[in-house]
């Protein structure tokens, strides 16, 4: 194998990289999300400076069931979102994802640092209810649940179509081979071409385990704001740097 | 999180980094490793240069961890090249498959170990020892090996020898616009190395082609033999050897 060809890889083992170049495309992608309230002080110590968290310590609780992702495959993920701002901007932070397949863990971590680990996320339509589960080394940590199509959103397809070009930003830290950080950013990255199938509220509940390696409910939940469910294809492309620790803080 | 905080964070993500600072010291970790003959241009093929094939005999290993520091218990998998590096005698790392995402997600941000989720196994089942792996719920790997044979050889200097043999492997991250921010040869060598106890043997090995697993694409053309060894080691942090974006 010459430099070239190695030059051209785009990822880890040259045998059979673990996922292709980008962007992705996602093919009906069904999302759960359960806004809660939690502590302002927790929220906090959870979001990296300089992101400011939500001023009402909003956290979205998400399932997302993923059948068809170009280069990735059929998986299931499930996570915390933060809303914050960064500069004034409204942005989405990623706290932490769980998901049951390796080249989007991968991926994900090494082109976006998307803060993924490996376990067992399910989101499921269980008679009268929208059941999603996550089981951490063999424990269940997450159960959210909520009515099936109970309403149609506000707005309806086009709203949500919009809401979800916000931009999300992550924490990418990336070690050197002797242990030092060799990349500490936030990164940006925005949907694209995203068509909405169909978009649902309805009550929710949601519980959250401690566990240490897992640690979702390090952010409590103090009230539920409400869940919803929806349907879409969208595209994730690459992304942009939006702050570099090593050369700005 | 204040900057200075996030700035001393070992790995992703902030709330519970995925593997700790090293070195990791492992206990009682057992090696199965099959030695077998393969197509010299096959080995061409797969090894980055400026690395160059050493001979025409590879290996398939599996590895049994059950007590990795920082990383907890799991199992791994992996196809060996022996290679040279600027006339130094090495083992290129090409394929690894765990079951267990800190050293999967450590394993490839630090050092470049090519890894991927896979479910190997390493047991003893009656008179054999046996490695199995499945990737992606097919079966791709299957290694037996007789048990203990030669169990009263004293001299392990062979053993002593591979273990000492200085790992490569081709550390590759990409940037957030899709193209490389580290391409790498990166070398690594155990330090403090315990052999509990070291075997050698017959030993058999099916490579099953799959694509997202291709250990058959070095095919296996005639078995030499297998090792079986129980190590305590510590594996440090590596060196760059070799840097494709240096210019």
């Amino acid at each position: 194998m010459t430099p070239d060809q190695i030059l051209k890889l785009p990822s880890m083992p040259a045998a059979s990289p673990s996922y292709p170049m980008g962007p992705y495309r996602f093919i009906n992608r069904e999302f759960m999300i359960v806004t809660y309230e939690t502590d302002p002080e927790l929220l906090r110590m959870a979001v990296p400076e300089p992101l400011v968290p939500n001023a009402d310590s909003h956290v979205l609780y998400e399932w997302i069931r993923m059948p068809d992702s170009s280069g990735f495959g059929d998986y299931t993920e499930s996570g915390i979102v933060i809303p914050c701002t960064y500069n004034g901007e409204p942005v989405n932070y990623t706290a932490q994802m769980y998901l049951d397949d390796e080249p989007p863990i991968s991926g994900g971590r090494e082109i976006w640092g998307f803060p993924k680990k490996y376990a067992f996320p399910k989101l499921e339509t269980c008679s009268d209810t929208l059941t999603g589960t996550l089981h951490y080394a063999g424990q269940m940590v997450a159960m959210g649940t909520m009515g099936y199509k109970h309403q149609v959103a506000p707005g309806g397809v086009e709203a949500q179509a919009k809401g979800m070009t916000r931009t999300s930003v992550n924490l990418k830290i990336i070690p050197d081979v002797d242990g030092s950080q060799k990349i500490c950013q936030l990164v940006a990255y925005n949907l694209t071409d995203i068509t909405v199938k169909g978009v649902w509220i309805s009550p929710a509940r949601l519980h959250l385990v401690p566990h240490v390696n897992a640690p979702v409910a390090d952010l409590p939940v103090k009230k539920i704001i409400g869940g919803k469910h929806f349907i879409s294809d969208l595209t994730l492309p690459h992304g942009r740097v939006l702050f570099d620790y090593l050369k700005e803080a | 999180m204040q900057k200075s905080d996030v700035k001393a964070l070992p790995s992703m993500p902030l709330q519970s980094p995925t593997y700790p600072r090293g070195p990791y010291r492992f206990s009682q970790r057992q090696y199965m490793i099959i030695h077998y003959k393969t197509d010299p241009a096959a080995i061409r093929e797969a090894l980055p240069e400026p690395l160059v094939p050493d001979g025409d005999t590879v290996a398939v290993q599996w590895l049994d961890l059950p007590d990795g520091e920082g990383f907890g218990a799991y199992s791994a998998a992996a196809q060996v090249i022996p290679c040279t590096f600027n006339g130094e005698k090495c083992n290129f790392i090409s394929q690894m498959y765990v079951d267990n995402s800190p050293p999967l997600a450590g394993g490839r941000e630090i050092w470049g170990y090519p890894m991927k989720y896979g479910q190997a196994k390493l047991g003893v089942n009656g008179d054999t020892l046996t490695g199995t792996l499945h990737y992606a719920t097919q079966s791709v790997a299957n290694g037996t090996m007789v048990y203990k044979h030669d169990a009263f050889r004293k001299d392990h200097s062979a053993e002593i020898e591979s273990l000492a043999r200085t790992q490569v492997t081709l550390k590759m991250i990409p940037d957030i616009d899709g193209t490389p921010a580290i391409a790498q040869l990166v070398a690594i060598n155990f330090t403090d190395v315990v052999i509990h106890g070291a075997w050698t043997g017959r030993a058999r090995l099916e490579l099953i082609p799959s694509v997202n697993c291709p250990l058959a694409d070095l095919p296996v053309h005639h078995v030499v033999g297998g090792n079986h060894m129980v190590t305590d080691m510590t594996l440090p942090y590596g060196r760059v050897i070799h840097d494709y974006l240096a210019k």
